[in-house]
């Protein structure tokens, strides 16, 4: 396990002026190289996020960014992209023009690059150079895969080649979007080809759900109060339900989606990550690896299925035609670039238990997946009931207490609790407490990207996913990838769009939470 | 003044609410003696109080203590023309939100001598002054020093400092890495602004984090004894800084706004020569400066120490514009 601590201080604060000053923005200088800078990532996600950054003032002045990506620009003609894409995807009141433009541009520039061709990376090096001279970015270099995750291994291998793993006089880190590998042995390779160039420190593995304030808070929530602490054990707790449900169908991403599946998208990275949060021990500090450290441990402690109990302990599906609010959807096997008879699961249900003192005996249901009939990612900790009934009248069913932490669209938390309702007889009914974010703070939280590469650029690696952790995910749901992908379902498609899923999920679990 | 019935329409509006969610979670106080500066604060209240659900009760010094207005289950207005400490605690105390916390706005000339003020202010987890808001001079500021000064114990907040943090945060940027050596070495600042309490503020607060000492209305004296020269001048619009200018005896630092006041221009030049820098501002709105005090006011010292060093320099004489 790597020592602690992981957030080392980027600079030795020898400026008087900082001490106690708000942090208005990031003052570790810093070259970012978006590996990938003509695709859809970038200029959709990746660019309007640095460049909100840069509105707000939360860009170090020594800032620049690189392009590098096969499609053929200059600096001029690649600034000129940045502008139309920005034009595109920033909000009205955020759209590129004025002096804040032509700053943030002069520091774009662009190389074009053959991913295997060590003198394209030569190229970059020289870049890097004349932005330590001309922006005094001091030899920090921020490295964004934004690529698809085939080419990773090559760019880091030629990163090393051209000596770019490391600058005498600044850092190196590298970020790496997901998915990390396709299978337990695919993410233990592309860790060895990382891992041989870039040690554990300078790896920000990013999932952008991490970066979602909502998930921040489940931490909050839990050690920021004294009310839940002492129930959130066997002790109290039935079951928790982690549900990521979406009515989307895979859109333009049916060639991706097709050859990875609900439990590899979905289950593995970003359900598993929200379980390790609910289920973890209060870390001894919120350094990074502190956090990290519990997050493992919960993972570790769970026992991945045995091949022979895999269909008693998850449940799989894939969507026909059905209707979305009110609108008629296609099949997923009618939708681009799937195969007609594809056995790839748009739904994926698992039951897991962590293996600890705390959890002992507690199922943790996990599902996710696609033409669902809402988009709904939440955590349900549902209740034991009552011990002993001496109220309500006969009829009267007494409903377990559910706590509800909702993460999308509607950001907040949810409490059930039985009631008596007003009148002569002693009638109990559920009711329910809530909390949004929206009403309570009335905030729009800040777009997931945003945070996470201003936390890579300081070097806080607290959202971005250890090793550890996305190797032992792997372990957990490797015996159902493999039962899954060697056992064709004649089923499919076995629920419609629209509905709640397949019949096997509620064989697994009859309680799910409705959608 | 009529709290009785203001009670009696608040209770009417919660049960036409019926069991909807009640979200407030803080009582809101504002006290105003000026027409213009009330209808200022009304709409950034009505902002502020959109992010963080609220009570708010304001006390409208121009209207007579008959007149009441209730808006909605949370706004309350009152008049308060002659209405004396007493009155105004008591209709606080009868209007505020049982357990939520209780954050003043103060928005009128005086306050060290004003029994309204030290009533209102009792209770209160965070009071927000502004002391450039009333005039452009330092009278306001050196009130609250005075003030602060008998009741360090007052967590109150000044909208004045915290406007500076874009200012404080490009003058930092400065002086990061290798240049910060040259804060051991300058010898003259100079600050213009459009209003005083900005300008003594910022160099109370770089006079704080240097540990000068301000020795007469032009000089200040570093721990090594060294003198540093200043100046304020009054340039530009109330209430925002245009330019802060400090030299060493290499180099000359600069952060001035540009002309449109959307960007502050960072220029070195001498031996420490560095191409030009530029930063967004994002002046923070009063309804977001307000939420920083409530967020932050209790546990600011660097303000405390700004706020000190001000008064320190405003005691050896006041700096002429």
């Amino acid at each position: 396990m790597p020592s602690r601590p992981n957030r080392v201080l980027e600079e030795v604060v020898v400026n008087p002026l900082r001490a106690g000053l708000p942090e208005e923005g990031i003052t570790t200088p810093c070259s970012a190289v978006f590996f990938g800078a003509s695709g859809d990532l970038f200029k959709r996600m990746l660019l309007p996020a640095v460049y909100s950054m840069h509105l707000r003032g939360m860009l170090p002045t020594a800032f620049a960014l690189v392009g590098f990506a096969r499609t053929p620009y200059d600096d001029a003609s690649f600034r000129d992209y940045c502008l139309k894409q920005l034009d595109l995807f920033m909000p009205q009141d955020k759209k590129p023009q004025g002096p804040l433009w032509e700053d943030f541009a002069k520091r774009i520039s662009y190389v074009t690059a053959d991913f295997t061709d060590t003198r394209h990376f030569l190229a970059l090096k020289d870049r890097l150079a004349q932005n330590d001279a001309e922006f005094g970015t001091a030899g920090n270099h921020l490295f964004y895969l934004a690529t698809p995750p085939p080419v990773f291994p090559d760019i880091i291998k030629h990163l090393k080649e051209a000596g770019l793993d490391k600058d005498d006089n600044g850092w190196t880190r590298i970020v790496v979007e997901k998915p990390f590998g396709t299978d337990l042995e695919s993410a233990r390779k592309l860790q060895q080809a990382i891992e041989a160039v870039f040690p554990e420190n300078e790896i920000y593995r990013i999932d952008h759900y991490l970066g979602k304030e909502p998930v921040q808070d489940i931490i909050a929530l839990r050690f920021a109060n004294t009310i839940f602490e002492p129930i959130w054990n066997r002790n109290y707790v039935q079951n928790i339900q982690i549900t990521s449900a979406e009515s989307l169908g895979v859109e333009e991403r049916g060639g991706y989606y097709d050859s990875a599946g609900a439990l590899r998208d979905m289950i593995q990275n970003h359900v598993i990550n929200l379980l390790a949060l609910v289920a973890m021990e209060a870390p001894i500090s919120s350094h990074a690896d502190d956090i990290r450290n519990e997050k493992y441990k919960v993972l570790s402690a769970i026992r991945p299925p045995a091949h022979a109990d895999v269909w008693s302990l998850s449940a799989r599906g894939q969507y026909g035609a059905g209707t979305i609010d009110g609108e008629p959807v296609v099949g997923y096997r009618q939708e681009h670039d799937v195969a007609p008879d594809s056995n790839t699961e748009t739904f994926a249900a698992v039951k897991l238990f962590v293996e600890s003192w705390r959890w002992a005996g507690v199922p943790f249901y996990l599902r996710s997946g696609k033409r669902l009939p809402r988009k709904v990612s939440e955590i349900a900790v549902t209740f034991k009931p009552i011990p002993h009934r001496f109220y309500g009248e006969a009829t009267d069913r007494i409903e377990p207490n559910v706590l509800v932490i909702k993460i999308e669209p509607d950001e907040g938390i949810s409490m059930r609790f039985e009631a008596k309702v007003p009148g002569p007889k002693e009638h109990i009914r559920s009711v329910f407490m809530d909390f949004s974010y929206g009403t309570g703070f009335g905030v729009v939280s800040p777009p997931a990207y945003e945070r996470l590469i201003g936390d890579a650029i300081q070097g806080d690696q607290t959202l971005f996913t250890r090793w550890d952790a996305v190797e032992r995910a792997w372990e957990i749901v490797t015996p159902i990838l493999e039962v899954w992908q060697h056992t064709k379902d004649f089923t499919f498609p076995n629920y419609a769009a629209g509905s709640q899923g397949p019949q096997s999920a509620q064989h697994l679990f009859p309680d799910w939470r409705r959608l | 003044m009529s709290f009785g019935l203001v009670l009696k329409e608040l209770d009417e509006r919660a049960r036409e609410r019926g069991g909807g969610v009640y979200v407030a979670t803080m009582t809101i106080v504002v006290f105003f003696e000026d027409a213009a500066i009330g209808d200022l604060a009304r709409d950034r209240i009505h902002t502020l109080a959109a992010k963080h659900p609220s009570r708010v009760v304001l006390f409208d010094g121009t209207q007579s203590d008959a007149l009441h207005h209730v808006e909605g289950e949370d706004w309350v207005e009152l008049g308060a023309k002659g209405s004396n400490a007493a009155l105004l605690r008591g209709a606080l105390n009868a209007l505020r939100l049982p357990e939520a916390p209780v954050i003043l706005l103060w928005i009128a000339p005086g306050i060290g001598d004003d029994e309204r003020f030290c009533e209102l202010s009792r209770d209160a987890r965070t009071v927000v002054y502004n002391s450039s808001l009333v005039d452009a001079g330092n009278t306001a500021l050196h009130q609250l020093v005075e003030y602060v000064g008998r009741h360090p114990e007052l967590p109150i907040a000044d909208i004045a400092y915290l406007r500076l943090a874009p200012w404080q945060e490009s003058v930092a940027i400065l002086f990061d890495g290798e240049e910060s050596s040259e804060l051991l070495d300058l010898t003259s600042v100079e600050i213009a602004c459009g209003s005083d309490p900005e300008a003594l503020y910022l160099l109370g607060w770089l006079a704080s984090r240097l540990g000068w000492k301000p020795v007469s209305a032009t000089m200040l004296t570093s721990p090594s004894a060294k003198q540093i020269a200043f100046a304020i001048r009054r340039e530009g619009e109330p209430r925002r800084i245009a330019r802060v200018a400090l030299t060493s005896t290499r180099s000359s630092f600069v952060a001035e706004v540009d002309p449109h006041g959307e960007t502050i221009n960072l220029s070195v030049s001498g031996s420490r020569a560095k191409p030009p820098r530029l930063r967004a501002i994002n002046n923070p709105g009063v309804a977001a400066l307000v939420e920083r005090a409530i967020l932050t006011s209790q546990n600011d010292r660097v303000f405390q120490a700004s706020l000190a060093a001000a008064g320190a320099v405003l005691a050896v004489g006041t700096p002429s514009p």
